[in-house]
């Protein structure tokens, strides 16, 4: 169970800013802003931390990931970090961009 | 030897995001008080989910001390995560802000 750590982590991330989808306009409701805006960022940021393992600036602990990876031992789940943690930025910018409007139209 | 190997590309990588949006970009983020709400929410929450990455007590990602500047806060977080953090988010909002422009 450890090794699904990283992972649970991610997964608990994207459920607790799934209903804030409630707000207008969303953003899985726009999907292909949202991959316009995701990947190219994704990319260079894998690089970086491709370039960071490859250099052991950084590393990961085999206890607590699932151990399917990338190139130069990068884990699978550092990649789906760059999908989930933009994901639920915009989430919580689209909830706070609607909200304030609510706000400023009263 | 220390040789800062995460501090040194963490800092570039805010300065450079925002010197994209203030010189190419031009989206008008940091004018939005929507922005700067938002990533104070997502600093908490980075907080809570990097904490538990990062602990020292059992790590998920284990960083070679020398090439930080080893102030860890809160929890146990570089803080040069926050950098990190702060550049992948702000560079993915400006890009989602400039296809607003475009439409």
């Amino acid at each position: 169970m450890d090794r699904w750590q990283y992972v649970l982590v991610l997964a608990a991330c994207l459920a607790i800013t799934l209903p804030l989808e409630i707000f207008r306009p969303g953003v899985y409701r726009q999907a292909w802003r949202a991959v316009r805006a995701i990947l190219p960022v994704a990319t260079v940021f894998v690089l970086w931390d491709e370039v960071a393992i490859w250099a052991h600036i950084w590393t990961y602990n085999p206890d607590y990931i699932t151990g399917v990876s990338l190139p130069f031992h990068m884990p699978i789940e550092e990649v789906l970090f760059f999908l989930v943690i933009p994901l639920c930025a915009l989430l919580t910018y689209n909830a706070v961009n609607a909200i304030l409007e609510r706000f400023n139209r009263r | 030897m220390t040789v800062l190997g995460y501090t040194v590309p963490a800092v570039l990588s805010v300065l450079i995001v925002c010197g994209l949006e203030l010189t190419a970009l031009r989206t008008g983020l940091f004018r939005r008080p929507a922005y700067w709400l938002s990533m104070v929410i997502v600093v908490g929450f980075q907080s809570l989910a990097d904490g538990w990455l990062t602990k020292l007590s059992a790590p998920i990602v284990v960083y070679d001390s020398r090439q930080t500047l080893g102030v860890r806060f809160p929890f146990d977080i570089p803080i040069e995560d926050f950098l990190f953090g702060f550049a992948l988010v702000t560079a993915v909002l400006l890009l989602w802000e400039r296809q607003r422009e475009c439409r």
